[in-house]
Order: structure tokens, then sequence, then C-alpha cells
């Protein structure tokens, strides 16, 4: 017995769109546009792949226990030894925006998990797992090796075309 | 003005001119009884003048130049050093030898030391325009001195000691003029405002030595808000404010001293019989009260080096400092006082009260700018800050020797006619 | 009615003036016991973490933007700023023109330099505050002590009293001289409950913004939760009365510029003793002269009163 040929089809194209979603994320070529906080500098285009075979598969070393594996960190450990991959691994699912705003501190002031009561924010989780990394195994530390400074950036260190021109100098006090 | 009192010149002494029934006019009364030529005459004879000028030629650009360029062009005032040698100079040391105001009012109007009065105007006077002179510093060290009067009538910020100096120096500014009243009264001929002062001066001085002992004791509070940054040594929680009141007493008493030999030896002329009669005498009388004074404030800074046990500080280069400025500034003078006590020298007892004044001027600067922030480096005033400080003090000078000129502070008024 | 003999009268007052200093008692407030302020309650801090500093200035460029603050003499991506020294050889300090700096210090045995950054500690009993004659500085319910530059005289009392020598002048200008330093950014965020551009600019997460009696938590629970890493101090809990910008550190912390010796009372505490000088002698003075006065002239006045032999 078969199904129509149409239906088939429709089949095929669903399990293909849907696939993404519920297989773990490993398909081969993967790269991630990281830019919800691309500002001052472009957003960075992260090979995820890449990173999947740099670690050795050990997926906690940077999605701690959200990825359905045991996390490093033994403080962790009594909690999660065994927790399953979480509704969504990605990092902005966890670390916030804006961790300091009035809303998502009074928040996390009452939650009762001693352990999660100050996360960093996305842009410092980002920072502090990529490059602590980096720095021990000799991966890109600076800047601009990760993205690009945009105009707005410029501006904002008072760099490039906006680097303050000689003789303004105040005089030190 | 010598050669002129040797040519028989008399400085005007009473009201109406001798031997006629007019009055002095005004203009007679500021060129002393000269035709305005001769006066120029003399003022040109003069050799201080000469070094007045220079110092006016050189100094006054540079004053105008600090309120129109700023002070970071006129100073060093920085982030860590605030204060430079307006106030460290114009504040700290000259406000301790103008305490002669108080201590003379005290002396004569309070415990009734009639023999102390031909001496007692020029008391009040050092200590009025020492206090004067001391607020024209400040103006010139402020960065907005327009808005002097805002801790008064703006915005009070009552806990604070500068609050405190800023009320006291204003309301004693007001009594020290009030208590030269009668000495004006006499030049210019009014007899109400004389007899008004005459019947509140008892209040006037109390008020005088209350004022007197709170801000004197507030300019030594004033560096307890620096605790860690004024060295060990020149800082004392608990008796910070009594270091630089018990200070003030001998060094208001030694500048007066200082003041009158001054006038002894270059007013000559100016000076009558009573005054330079009476004046070795004085001299004495106030190198006692000098003397207690010193002995006291010697204790009470060993006490203060006890009592957070410092003594190991004595042997650090800082401790070659604080040891010389004890010896030359505190113990010196006591014996110097001490011994012309004893031996009946005045020119002895006038020798310790230039050492006297010199130690006073060490201490505050040691405290002001010396050993201040002595952990971090050290710092010395601009040139300019130099000039405009010169500049400023010869103003002191020029408006103390006019006045001693003209009112009847180092003469005796003849009274309206002779 | 009881006679009122002079017997009647003490007890009376005695009684009386017991209740009313156990009624005052009662209604004092508990926590203004001992003198102590510590904070207002809710009062926001920030935690530094210096561990997590990479200096890479991007919250002095926040500030800068933040509070219109003039062109930098350099770039804030130029890392050579790290080796300019002032006066004495001392790194950089805070000035009219920059709120807050980071400065590099090189440990023995650290792999990185360790980068600190300076601003107002926003302490919880202020010297600048108490020492300021025009009551310039507050210091708000939310933490952050500001500065009302339209009253200030210039008398520059609060740059003696800092101990962390944070508060800047602007020498430059001879028309309006003012204070100048970080005011954590109270006008634009804090008073919206926002943090501090600095703390939101940070890359690496070194500021965590809370109220600040949460962050002494946090900052504890670090240290004991990573035992070895932090040195055992959190560097603002206690110093001058507390601040509410705190610093944890795996260096000690007098390696790296911080004065270890400021002791846990508030600047006003060394000021005290004067104030209390100062109703003393108002009220004690006036008697005692006048008291002299009358000794001392006894013998002139009885001399007036009767001339004669």
């Amino acid at each position: 017995m078969g199904f129509k040929k149409e239906k088939r089809l429709g089949l095929a194209a669903f399990i293909a769109m849907a696939a993404p979603l519920v297989l773990p994320i490993s398909a081969k070529g993967e790269v991630f546009e990281l830019s919800s906080l691309a500002n001052l500098y472009e957003g960075v285009s992260f090979d995820h792949d890449m990173h999947i075979e740099a670690v050795e598969n050990n997926c906690s070393l940077c999605h701690h226990h959200t990825a359905g594996t045991p996390p490093e960190d033994q403080t962790c450990i009594p909690c999660h030894k065994n927790s399953p991959e979480a509704e969504s691994p990605a990092c902005s699912s966890c670390h916030l925006i804006e961790p300091f705003s009035s809303t998502n501190l009074s928040i996390s002031e009452k939650n009762p998990l001693r352990h999660h009561k100050v996360k960093p924010g996305l842009k410092a989780a980002f920072h502090l797992n990529c490059m602590g990394c980096h720095q021990e195994t000799g991966g890109p530390v600076g800047c601009q090796d990760c993205h690009a400074m945009t105009e707005k950036g410029e501006k904002f260190y008072n760099t490039g075309q906006y680097t303050p021109k000689a003789g303004n100098e105040t005089a030190h006090h | 003005m010598k050669k002129l009192i040797a040519e028989g010149f008399q400085p005007i002494d009473t009201l109406i001119k001798p031997n006629t029934n007019n009055p002095w006019s005004w203009k007679d009364k500021l060129f002393l009884g000269l035709t305005p030529q001769e006066y120029m005459k003399q003022l040109f004879r003069n050799p201080f003048n000469w070094i007045l000028a220079i110092i006016y030629a050189v100094g006054i650009p540079i004053l105008v130049g600090r309120f129109v360029f700023g002070l970071g062009w006129a100073t060093h005032s920085s982030y860590d050093y605030p204060w430079g040698l307006f106030l460290g100079w114009g504040l700290f040391v000259m406000v301790p030898l103008s305490a002669s105001g108080f201590m003379m009012g005290t002396t004569v109007e309070l415990f009734g030391r009639k023999d102390f009065k031909p001496i007692e105007r020029l008391g009040l006077l050092n200590g009025l325009l020492g206090y004067f002179f001391a607020v024209i510093f400040l103006q010139v060290d402020l960065g907005q001195p327009w808005r002097l009067v805002y801790p008064m009538f703006v915005s009070l910020g009552p806990a604070a000691v500068l609050f405190l100096v800023a009320w006291h120096v204003a309301t004693y500014l007001s009594v020290q003029v009030a208590e030269l009243v009668p000495a004006a009264s006499e030049l210019m001929g009014w007899v109400k405002p004389k007899k008004f002062i005459k019947s509140i001066v008892l209040g006037l001085t109390i008020a005088g030595i209350i004022l007197s002992t709170l801000h004197q004791g507030a300019l030594g509070a004033l560096f307890t808000y620096a605790p860690g940054k004024v060295h060990p040594l020149w800082y004392s929680a608990a008796f910070q404010w009594f270091h630089f009141f018990c200070s003030s007493i001998f060094g208001g008493l030694s500048m007066l001293i200082v003041v009158s030999t001054l006038s002894k030896w270059f007013l000559q002329w100016r000076c009558d019989a009573n005054f330079t009669k009476n004046l070795d005498k004085i001299t004495l009388g106030i190198a006692k009260g000098c003397s207690m004074a010193l002995i006291t404030y010697l204790v009470i800074k060993l006490v203060a080096l006890a009592h957070d046990n410092e003594w190991g500080y004595l042997l650090s280069g800082w401790g070659q400092l604080y040891i010389f400025e004890i010896t030359a500034g505190v113990i010196l003078p006591l014996v110097f006082f001490t011994m012309a006590i004893r031996t009946n020298r005045a020119g002895l007892a006038r020798f310790a009260a230039f050492t006297a004044v010199f130690g006073i001027a060490l201490n505050r600067l040691n405290t002001a700018l010396i050993t201040f922030n002595w952990q971090l480096y050290q710092e010395i005033p601009h040139w300019r800050e130099v000039v405009i400080a010169i500049t400023v003090y010869a103003t002191y000078i020029v408006v103390y020797r006019a006045v001693l000129y003209r009112l009847p502070i180092l003469y005796t008024w003849q009274g309206d006619s002779k | 009615m009881k006679k009122l003999n002079r017997r009647n009268f003490i007890k009376g007052s005695l009684a009386g003036g017991i209740a009313a200093a156990t009624a005052a008692g009662k209604a004092k407030n508990a926590s203004a016991a001992g003198g102590d302020f510590g904070g207002y309650p809710d009062s926001m801090g920030v935690l530094v973490d210096l561990t997590k500093c990479v200096g890479c200035r991007t919250c002095e460029a926040a500030c800068n933007k933040e509070q219109g603050l003039p062109e930098p003499d350099k770039p804030f991506d130029d890392y050579s700023v790290f080796d300019e020294h002032r006066h004495g050889g001392l790194p950089r300090r805070t000035t009219e023109k920059a709120y807050t700096v980071v400065n590099r210090y090189k440990v023995e045995g650290r792999e990185h330099p360790l980068f600190r950054k300076i601003q107002c500690n926003h302490c919880n009993e202020p010297a600048c505050l108490t020492s300021c004659f025009v009551n310039a500085y507050t210091k708000t319910p939310e933490g952050a002590v500001i500065y009302n530059p339209k009253v200030c005289v210039g008398c520059r009392t609060c740059m003696i009293a800092c101990p962390f020598y944070v508060p800047a002048y602007s020498y430059s200008s001879p028309i309006n001289p003012v204070v100048k330093k970080c005011i954590m950014c109270y006008d634009t965020r804090l008073k919206f409950g926002r943090p501090p551009a600095c703390v939101e600019s940070c890359p690496q997460g070194v500021m965590t913004f809370g109220k600040r009696k949460n962050l002494i938590a946090l900052a504890h629970e670090k240290i004991e939760g990573n035992p070895g890493k932090y040195v055992d101090h959190l560097y603002g809990e206690h110093e001058v009365g507390g601040t509410s910008w705190m610093y944890l550190s795996d260096v000690p912390f007098e390696e790296i510029g911080f004065d270890t010796h400021l002791g846990k009372e508030p600047i006003i505490s060394y000021v005290k003793d004067f104030l209390a000088i100062v109703p003393m002698v108002l009220c004690i003075w006036p008697a005692l002269f006048t008291g002299f006065h009358l000794l001392s002239t006894r013998k002139q006045a009885n001399q007036e009163e009767s001339p004669k032999a």
C-alpha cells in the first residue's frame, strides 16, 4: 500500500523542514550568525561544526548541562549529573541580553537556585566562554579577530576615522 | 618721612588745625597734613616703595591672568593636590598670625590689664588686616569666588567644618571692624559710634574669643577629613584642632611683637611717647603669654605622639623635618622668651618672636602642603602662584602701612584740638 | 494639692525626666542607634570581579559617551595608555575628562596582567558629602552619590577629603570650573532602574549590578564557592563605612593600588569630635569669660565704687 505521490512529497518536505528542529544540531556545514548584539561590532560568524570537532564532541565545555551531557563544573554535578537536553541549548535561551534591567533583576533576585542567581548576560557569556577557551588553546582573542568594528563602533571608541587629532590634549593636572 | 620730621613737620593728630579754628579736611587727613606734592615726594624717596613697584609690575598682570585663564594656568593645583600656596600661606599661615586681635581685646577689656592698652589697637589692627587678607587670598583661590556667600544664603551644608570657618570668619571680621571703630571715630571726628562700641566692648570681646577658638581650631579640623593624607607626625584625630588653636595664641602674640618691632624700626616718626616708652615692658609681658602657650603646645604635641604611638616615625626623613620644626619653631622661641623674661631683655624677646612666627609658618606649610600626600609624591607651587602670593601679601603690607600712617594706632589722638 | 516643697519638686522632675527619656528611647529608630548609617536599605551597588577584566577599556568609552565627556586624548582601543604615568610614577587616575579609568598591574606569578577599573565608589557615608559646606553632594536612596554643580564654590575640600582620590576639578575653565566625577549614571539611567553605562557595556561581565546587600552575599558565595581563587576579602564592604562599588580580586589588594589602611570608620568619624566641641564652646565660653572678667576686674570695680583710701 502506498501513499499518493503528492502526499509522499509533502511528507518528505515536512520531514526535511522539521529535521533541524528535532534532530541534534550537528548537521555538517552549520555556521551560525550570532548577531543579536551587533552594534559596535558586526555579528559573529560562528562555525559550530569546527567547534564540535575542536572539543571532541564534549558539548558541556560550552553548553554546561543543556546539551544533555554532564557539566564540567563540579559545583553543578549534584543537581545536573543526569540532566537531559534542554529545550533549546542555545546560549541566548538562558543568558539574557539585558540581565540588569529592573524586571530581570527582580526575577533573578527571587531565583531560589543559588548558582543561577546571577548568570552573566549574553554578551558576557559569549566572551567569557569563548575567550576563556581561546586563551588556553591559541584561538582568536583580539576583538576584531571575531567581529569587525562597525562605524558606530569607531565613533564609540574614538578610533579609525574618529581618532582624536593631535595637539588638543588637556593639560596635565 | 624721617627727613620731614627732622625738618619740624608734625603729622596730624588732632581734628582742628593747630593755632586755627579750621578742621582738617579729609584730604588733609589722607596726606597726613602734607601737600599732595610733598606726600608724593616722600613716597618716591622711600626705597621700600621701589621694591613694591617691582612686585606690582610683575604681579598685577599675573594676578589678572589668574582670573582670565583660570587656576590651571596660575597654579600647580591638581586633582591630587587641590590646595596650594594661596590657601597654604594666605589662609593657614596668616590666620593664626592674626590671632592678636582677640588676644589683645581679651587682655585689656576682659581681664582689665590696662597696662597693655598702648599696643591694644595694633593687635586689633593686625587681626583685622590679617583676616581680611586671608579672605582675599581665599577669593583668589576659590574656583568661583563670586559664589562666596553661597554657604550663607544659598545652599547651606552645616555639618561641614568649612561652613563653620566661613560663618565665623565673616562674623569675626565684623567684630574686628567694630573694635577698630573707636580709632576711626577719633580720626574722623565721629562721637556716637565710638560711644556705642565702648558700651558693647565686653560683648564684642567675648564674641571674639568664642569665634576665634572655634575657627582657629576648625582650620586644624579641616585636616581631619584626610586622615591618611597628612603625615602622622602632623596629624592627630583627637588633638588636631587644639594644636592649631594653641599655636594661634603664641602665633598672634608673636606676630604682634614682630609688627610692633617693625613699627619701632621703620615708623619711628609715627609712634608717640606713650607707645615707645612702654613698648619694652609690654613686649616682655606679651612674651610671658607666648611662653605659656608655647610650653602647653609642646606638651600637647608630645602627648599626641604618645596617644597614637607615633614615636617610630621620628626616625624617618619626615621625622627629621618634624624635629627641626619643633626645635627651631617651638623649643627655641620658648627658651629665648623665658631667658628674655628672666633677664629683662626685650630685644631677645623680639628675636624669639621672629623664630616663633617662623615656627608657625613652617608648621602650617608642613601640614597643608609639604607633608600632605606624603605617601604619593611632592608638589611644589607654580612660580605664578608664588608671584601672586607675594603680590597679595605686599598689598597687605601696603594697606597696613597706610592705616598705621593715619589712624591713631601707634600714636594717641590728642583730642579735638591742641 | 500637695505642698510644692523642694523635695517634691525634685522627685517630680526626676520621675518626669525618666518617663520622657524612656518614651524617647522607645520611639527612637533602632537603626539609628550607634550613629551608623550603613547605606539606604535598597541601595543599588556594583560588584567588580577583577579576575575577569581584560583591559579592553570599553567601559571608559561607554562612560565618555553616556556622560557627554570631551574627546579623549587617545582612542579607547589604544592600549599604550597603560604605560602612561603621572607625577610620582603613579598610574592614571580619574580626571575632568575621564570619570573612570582602567589601569594595568603586572603581577608576578599571574599569567596575565591584572586590570583594575577605578571610579567613584559611591560610599555609604561619603567624605566628599560630609566636607561640603554648600551641601553640593547627595547620597541618593538608589545608592549613587551625585553632585550639584550649580552651588559649588570651588573650595575643593571634597578633593582633600576623598580617601580614594576620585573627584577631579575642571581647572582649565576660568568661568565655570566645577568638580567632575562618576555619578553612577544617575540622571540618565539609575533613576529609571537601569544599570550604569559601564556595567552594561562590559563584554566580560566584570561588573554585576544589583542591590548592595545581595551583592555582598553573592561576593561571599563566590569566595567560598571557588576556594583559592579569590582573596578572602570583599573590598568596599566595610572600608570607610562601606561603599556601593565593591571589588573581588585574586591578587592581594595592596599589590594592585588599593589603600588597605583606610579602616572601617567613615571619614566623618574623624571629624565628629571637633564638631562636638563647637556647641560646647558656644555654650561654655560666654559664662566662663564673663566670669573671668568679673573676677579679674573686682579690684578695679571696688576702687571705682569707693574711690578713697
